[in-house]
């Protein structure tokens, strides 16, 4: 256990834990919430545009209209924290944590190229491939 | 940490570790060649440092020839035997999945291309690969979580001070 990354934790998950009910409260229209400056800049969508409008659809239960943002980033953010989540825990104690099966070149490449894929899709301004951008 | 390295008189650098090791393993400084980097008391070579000989990998043998004797016998020199590496080589690949997600910008997506070739290259055992491949996921991670978060901070800084000032002029 170490205090210093203890608090650093604590901290940081303080600062998101008030931002995820600021955006509950709030949501992202009209607040202070900046958007994807990626999408303002090239009118493209990224990988993860939209998860701020899931992530507040998901803070009010409505899981559906949170897939119809962002189907991919909907699935996969909450295994990634998940197994980070371990990963910190682990840097707290000062101990890797063996929770979890090692992530194989297969999975590895899959998640690569699924994102890829992903970002490409839906930027094409066609159904079926418009389902895939935030609305 | 930064290293400094010389090479036919001339003193090279700072360059970071990975990057050293990498250099090593390419044959562009030699184990002969010196080092130094801060706390070190004097410049010595590549070789008889511990952080970079673990990482070299053993000297691959030629397929499918027999070695015969070297005509020469090279002194011996005073090389750490490759240690079997069983240190974490860190793919950064959930990190760089949330960078992409979170912060909207494509650095993320160079992460996680880069996580995918460390598993890769440590399974096929080629070790140094896969540092190098750590270091540069480790980079665009780091990169794309820098920029995007000073980026939205800075808009969501800019926001709040428009927002107060609309306020302030009603």
């Amino acid at each position: 256990m170490k205090a210093g990354r203890a608090l650093w934790v604590a901290l940081t998950v303080l600062v998101l834990a008030y931002a995820a009910f600021h955006l509950r409260q709030h949501g992202n229209l009209g607040s202070w919430f900046p958007g994807c400056l990626f999408h303002r800049v090239t009118g493209l969508h990224c990988p993860g545009c939209g998860m701020t409008r899931a992530t507040y659809a998901a803070l009010h239960g409505n899981f559906g209209l949170a897939f119809r943002m962002n189907p991919v980033g909907v699935i996969l953010l909450p295994i990634a924290l998940g197994v980070l989540g371990i990963q910190i825990i682990g840097w707290v104690r000062g101990k890797r944590l063996n929770w979890f099966p090692e992530t194989t070149p297969k999975l590895a490449w899959a998640l690569a190229i699924l994102v890829i894929v992903f970002w490409i899709l839906r930027n094409i301004p066609c159904w079926p491939f418009t389902l895939l951008a935030p609305i | 940490m930064q290293w400094y390295y010389s090479k036919n008189g001339t003193q090279l650098g700072p360059v970071a570790q990975s990057e050293l090791i990498s250099k090593l393993a390419s044959g562009e400084v030699s184990p002969s060649d010196l080092v130094w980097k801060d706390g070190m008391g004097d410049w010595i070579p590549a070789s008889q440092v511990s952080e970079l000989s673990v990482l070299r990998p053993p000297a691959p043998a030629p397929a499918g020839s027999v070695p015969a004797a070297p005509p020469y016998s090279p002194p011996v020199s005073p090389y750490a035997p490759p240690v079997a590496v069983t240190q974490e080589i860190p793919s950064y690949l959930w990190q760089s999945i949330v960078v992409t997600l979170l912060c909207c910008l494509p650095f993320g997506v160079a992460g996680i291309v880069f996580a995918a070739k460390v598993d890769t290259l440590k399974k096929a055992g080629d070790i140094v690969g896969a540092q190098v491949a750590s270091a540069n996921a480790k980079k665009w991670t780091m990169i794309g979580f820098i920029v995007g978060l000073v980026i939205n901070l800075l808009a969501f800084g800019f926001s709040f001070l428009s927002a107060f000032m609309a306020q302030s002029q009603q």
